[in-house]
């Protein structure tokens, strides 16, 4: 059968990585594709190379045997070719029908005629058995529903590609199954599917064929029954862990931090953490595996009230601290390093002093807690400065304007100044170049060996194999097992971060 | 205190007076509500009113001719648009600093090219105005046709635009995409809609509106141009588009309120009665505040991106 | 990996490149305006020339400008305070006016009320100030807390209150606070609660030396203490304020009150200094003049005085100009509007983009590689 879709050798560099390093990707008519990967494997790239969100550096695209350039979504679209993001690109207050004709050439002229689309609408749900009410309004519709309306949308453009990014991220396993059977019924109508994911569920139900990916480079490609979910895992992540750290062996000591059956949602109101439980001890350094997005940001900030916790209960040298404010929790030992560095660590506007200052800004000041004082401000600054090795030309400098590895020393070592007990560092190292990425790790190895207790949530399994020594797989808002490091492989870890609890042979510990 | 003073001569002088009084603002305002339905906050409106009177006024002055005046100031209207939106959208700029600089500029420039096309002349000049146009049957009603139908021309065609106005903006494609941009610009983008131009089109309709505003002003109410003509009609037209929900029609009941609160206390005070007519003012300001202040439930349904600038990521 | 970088407004940026974008802007507004004289068969350097000796080199002109300055200045501070906080009050205008009405029902109830002999303005003074400064902070308070509890977007809000406050003082001045006589203003207030002139031979008042002595006072809170650390990176960054311990929202409503406050002082001075009794109209638009000052002194307290002296001597020169080379005063506000957009442009082409913190928060986007 000819191929619908070919991608060969395509390179897309972004500053710093090559996202996709001489990719080739081929799709036919009627199957499901899985395009299986983690954090940085290029996956997502590619697809937004095929739906003309960048251009590729070098290779070509044929789309029914010619070669295209894809110059932008419309012109995707034009040649067939649709996406369905993780963030869904709906009019909240417009209705389905208004949000399915939008920016489409109307029959009448200019006016709406939403008569006919709805009707339209009916039929291709009734085909697909995508049950949607053409009236109803985006936003009250549950989020499976608004799914099925994305759906909507490429078909009624008459798509022939469907190109849906992590789909289920945001479906009860209900709506995944409905989910499943609107694909099936696509694929079975000639329509081609790729599902761009990290998990091995979505995988083995509904795809034909994976293609593995991993940094930037394809794996593996073959039909789906041809495999099994140990291999993709393996796949997914390597086998080859680079040891880089040396770490001591060291008894943890008594619990510093307690996060016990934690429930929090995100920002859009979704639940993302579904009972999460975790125990922290002094001297050890706890590694959070998982690909991004399956609850690690809220956990982060759970653990600090800067989000709030539904329920459960989060103990602090057992002290509940559950709705204890921020500059509580820093009062009381608990440090925290945000992923977003320049969005949330730190203010890029202000200068490194200032920064140095953030979370003690109470602290260093006279007059009854009114004046700054500038002498002790700088003093301090200078200290973390030089103690961790932030190269700057001043304290007066711009932190924004420092390297991406300075500015994370800086704010590593502002929380670290504070010498606390707890401290919870998200993707410490994203992003850094490999003497920022050591200088980093033997600081975290040296407060575990100072006997704090860490929390390590990164989307690197290097990271985690090097600094952990016990690793936590989260997938889906739920821890699914914590593994001694000396116990844990990349096989098991892989399968856990792709949603398979490890087999029955091998020995781990679950919590909660 | 006057028990029997009010009676049925008050109510049609009160509400004749409101509808009056609505005519300019309700004017200006549906063009902002489409500036603000496709995300843009248009404070420099302010500027755009009081440029249109003038440029209405000496384009009248010239010609003897009213329509002259209010093809001037549909003509200024569409540059001052083009020179916000320039600000507003392609530059990003805060759309409130650009708009307050503008006002602020507007009013030296409005100042000196009044002086200097007519020098400091003693007595200002009337103009041609245009009459209250009497309809057929209509203006003969018996109460309805004092209040409602005697009124320049103007006036009926003002809300003769907010009927095309409504109709264009939930009826057509070009209204579901600029209340798409509005919402929800990088949708739309997806969509194939054209964000960065809707916005230019939304600017572009609010500056319009607002110096025809400014010609209604002049030419169908002052008959003359002062620099204090317009004095706050802006922002009023800016209330009326948040009172009025973002939609035509009701924008055109809020104008008729803020009218009937402006005339109520021209009326009370003619009848010595004992209420501050200033609280009659402030009435619907207070109401508008209550109802984008959040205090009860879903915080005003204003367009979700309105004064966030739109960035392709 | 593209990250959506915004650059706040913030006056990190060197003083001398700050001061230098200034004069540039200056010197390209006058001339731009130049084929303005010209038109009129005015010479532009001969009415800039009349205009600049006015307001700046003779001492009544210099005074003068001095008398515009203080309230622009007190403004000015008003909207940094508050600007720099994150939170967008354009109701300075509501503020001024309850800050001068405040002043004047002290004014004319204050002898009466005394048990100890005459009033004299040292006592009488600092009353004023905390009744005024109270009352316009309680003010704009209203509307910090509607924007920090209820989420309500505070430049609209504030925008109407300006018009209730109007409308509160014209029905003050129409009624229970009206003079004999008819007109709509209040009684004039005694000698002694009126500012001193400062220099001989000029209306300059003793205004000046508060506006002065405020502008000390912000740029000690913003740059000398713990609060007006924790207000600037709450209006730089809500959420690493947050992550910070910060207390975003009562930040912003103290930032609302010292904002307010300082409106209200405007009114004071203008109240205590120039009109001695209160008007309908009092205002004069000086709530936004005084933001554009600030804008020009690019949120920076400390270049707010010069570039209120240099602002209202504009005006106050431009009269010299009119009579000097003809060309109608109202030039004086092109030039000013000139200036302003010639300054904002240079923010702009430095690639400084000018964006209030957004109502709601904005999710992040990090590139899913």
């Amino acid at each position: 059968m000819a191929k619908l879709v070919e991608m060969r050798g395509i390179v897309k560099r972004f500053p710093g990585v090559r996202a996709n390093d001489g990719v080739d990707f081929d799709l036919a008519a009627g199957e499901i594709h899985a395009l299986l990967g983690e954090n940085g494997a290029g996956k997502s790239t590619l697809m937004q190379i095929l739906y003309g969100f960048h251009q590729p550096e070098e290779g070509e695209i044929l789309i029914d045997g010619a070669p295209v350039v894809i110059v932008s979504p419309r012109a995707a679209i034009a040649h067939g070719v649709g996406m369905i993001h993780q963030e869904f690109m709906l009019v909240r207050p417009f209705t389905v029908a208004e949000n399915v004709i939008l920016g489409l050439p109307g029959e009448r002229g200019g006016w709406l005629d939403l008569a006919r689309a709805a009707k339209a609408i009916r039929a291709l749900s009734a085909r697909h058995g995508l049950a949607v009410d053409p009236a109803a309004r985006i936003e009250h519709l549950p989020i499976g529903v608004q799914q099925r309306v994305e759906i909507l949308k490429l078909l009624y453009r008459r798509a022939r590609v469907l190109i849906l990014d992590e789909p289920t991220a945001v479906l009860t396993p209900q709506e995944t199954v409905g989910l499943f059977a609107v694909l099936r019924s696509l694929a079975a109508e000639g329509k081609a599917i790729v599902i761009v994911t990290h998990k091995l569920r979505e995988v083995m139900d509904v795809s034909d064929r994976v293609t593995v990916m991993r940094a930037g480079r394809v794996e593996a490609s073959m039909a789906t029954t041809a495999t099994q979910e140990t291999e993709l895992a393996r796949l997914m992540v390597g086998r080859d862990v680079a040891l880089r750290a040396k770490k001591a062996v060291r008894e943890p000591g008594p619990v510093v931090l307690r996060i016990i059956d934690v429930r929090a949602r995100d920002d859009a109101g979704y639940e993302k953490l579904r009972g999460v439980s975790l125990d922290l001890r002094a001297g050890e350094i706890v590694g959070v595996a998982g690909v991004d997005g399956n609850g690690q940001s809220q956990l982060a900030e759970a653990t600090m009230n800067l989000r709030p916790v539904e329920s459960g209960r989060i103990e602090l040298r057992g002290v509940d601290v559950t709705r204890a404010t921020p500059a509580e929790h820093r009062a009381m030992g608990l440090a925290y390093l945000p992923a977003d560095r320049r969005g949330v660590g730190s203010i890029v506007e202000m200068t490194v002093a200032d920064n140095a200052l953030l979370g003690s800004q109470r602290r260093f000041t006279w007059g009854r807690r009114i004046f700054r004082d500038e002498s002790a401000i700088c003093a301090h600054a200078a200290r973390v400065v030089s103690r961790f090795s932030v190269r700057t030309p001043s304290l007066d400098f711009a932190a924004g304007k420092l390297s991406g590895g300075n500015l994370q020393k800086l704010t590593l070592g502002r929380e670290l100044a504070r010498d606390p007990a707890a401290l919870v560092v998200e993707q410490p190292t994203r992003g850094l170049d490999v003497g920022a990425i050591e200088t980093v790790w033997a600081e975290l190895l040296a407060e575990r060996a100072a006997g704090k207790a860490i929390l390590l949530i990164s989307a690197e399994l290097d990271e985690i194999f090097n600094l952990a020594d016990r690793i936590a797989v989260m997938f889906e808002g739920r821890i699914l097992s914590v593994l001694p490091a000396g116990k844990a492989t990349a096989e098991t870890i892989g399968m856990l971060m792709a949603g398979r609890a490890a087999r029955r042979t091998e020995e781990c510990e679950t919590l909660g | 205190m006057n028990g029997g003073m009010i009676d049925s001569a008050f109510f049609v002088t009160w509400l004749t007076g409101a509808v009056r009084l609505s005519g300019p603002v309700l004017l200006a305002s549906v063009g902002e509500i489409f500036g603000e339905r496709s995300g843009v906050l248009n404070v420099g409106i302010e500027g755009s009113i009081l440029l249109g009177a003038l440029a209405s006024y000496l384009a009248c002055y010239e010609t003897r001719l009213v329509w002259a005046g209010f093809a001037a100031a549909i003509l200024v209207g569409l540059f001052i648009g083009l020179f916000l939106a320039l600000l507003y959208v392609t530059a990003r700029a805060s759309q409130v600093v650009v708009g307050i600089v503008f006002n602020v500029f507007a009013v030296g420039l409005a100042s000196f090219l009044y002086q200097a096309s007519l020098g400091a002349a003693a007595s200002p000049e009337i103009v041609p105005m245009l009459e209250p146009l009497r309809l057929p049957w209509l203006s003969s009603l018996p109460l309805v046709g004092r209040i409602f139908f005697n009124h320049p021309p103007v006036l009926y065609l003002t809300f003769a635009l907010v009927a095309v106005a409504h109709v264009v903006l939930f009826r057509s494609r070009f209204g579901l995409s600029i209340r798409a941009v509005g919402e929800n610009p990088k949708a739309a983008d997806a969509a194939g809609v054209p964000v960065e131009r809707m916005r230019y089109v939304g600017v572009m309709l609010s500056c319009m509106t607002g110096a025809l505003a400014g010609a209604y002003i002049v030419l169908a109410q002052v008959g003359m141009f002062r620099d204090t003509i317009v004095s706050g009609q802006g922002f009023i037209a800016l209330s009326i588009v948040i009172f009025g929900r973002w939609s035509p029609w009701k924008a055109a009941a809020a104008a008729l309120a803020f009218g009937a609160a402006d005339a109520l206390q021209l009326s009370l005070q003619l009848f010595n009665s004992g209420i501050p007519p200033q609280l009659l003012l402030s009435l619907p300001y207070v109401v508008t505040i209550l109802a984008i202040s959040g205090l009860f439930g879903s915080k005003a349904r204003q367009p979700a991106a309105l004064m966030i600038p739109y960035v392709r990521n | 990996m593209a990250r959506f970088f915004e650059e706040r407004f913030s006056p990190s940026n060197s003083q001398a490149a700050v001061a230098v974008t200034t004069v540039v802007a200056i010197v390209a507004a006058m001339a731009l305006a130049s084929p303005l004289f010209i038109a009129v068969g005015a010479d532009p350097l001969a009415g800039y020339w009349a205009l600049l000796r006015e307001a700046f080199a003779t001492t009544r002109g210099f005074g003068f400008s001095l008398v515009r300055a203080a309230p622009l200045t007190l403004i000015a501070l008003g909207t940094i305070v508050s600007w720099r906080a994150g939170f967008g009050y354009l109701g300075f205008e509501g503020c001024f006016v309850l800050g001068a009405t405040a002043a004047a029902w002290l004014g004319l109830h204050a002898s009466a009320g005394l048990a100890t002999g005459p009033l004299s303005l040292v006592v009488f003074l600092p009353f004023a100030l905390l009744l005024s400064f109270a009352v316009g902070g309680a003010w704009a308070s209203l509307v910090g807390v509607v924007r920090a509890r209820f989420g309500g977007n505070e430049v609209l809000i504030s925008l109407m209150t300006n018009y209730i406050a109007i409308f509160l003082v014209q029905y003050l001045v129409s009624g229970p606070m009206r003079a004999p006589g008819g007109l709509p203003e209040s009684a004039r207030l005694p000698r002694e609660t009126w500012l001193p002139f400062i220099i001989p031979g000029t209306r300059a008042h003793a205004g000046v030396l508060i506006a002065l002595v405020a502008c000390g006072l912000v740029w000690t809170l913003l740059r000398k203490t713990a609060v007006g650390y924790e207000m600037i990176v709450a209006g730089l960054n809500p959420a690493a304020a947050r992550y910070g311990g910060i207390e975003v929202g009562r930040r912003l409503i103290l930032a609302a009150f010292l904002g307010g406050g300082l409106g209200a002082i405007a009114g004071l001075v203008e109240l205590l200094g120039v009109q001695h009794r209160l008007v309908e109209g009092m205002s004069g638009g000086v709530g936004f003049t005084g933001v554009v000052v600030a804008l020009l002194a690019r949120l920076n307290p400390v270049a707010v005085l010069p570039t209120a002296i240099v602002f209202g001597g504009m005006t106050v020169g431009a009269d010299a100009m009119q009579r000097s080379v003809g060309v109608p005063s109202s030039i004086a506000f092109v030039l000013q509007g000139l200036i302003v957009l010639f300054v904002l442009a240079g923010e702009l082409l430095r690639r400084y983009q000018i964006v209030f913190f957004p109502l709601r928060s904005r999710a992040r986007r990090k590139a899913i590689v």
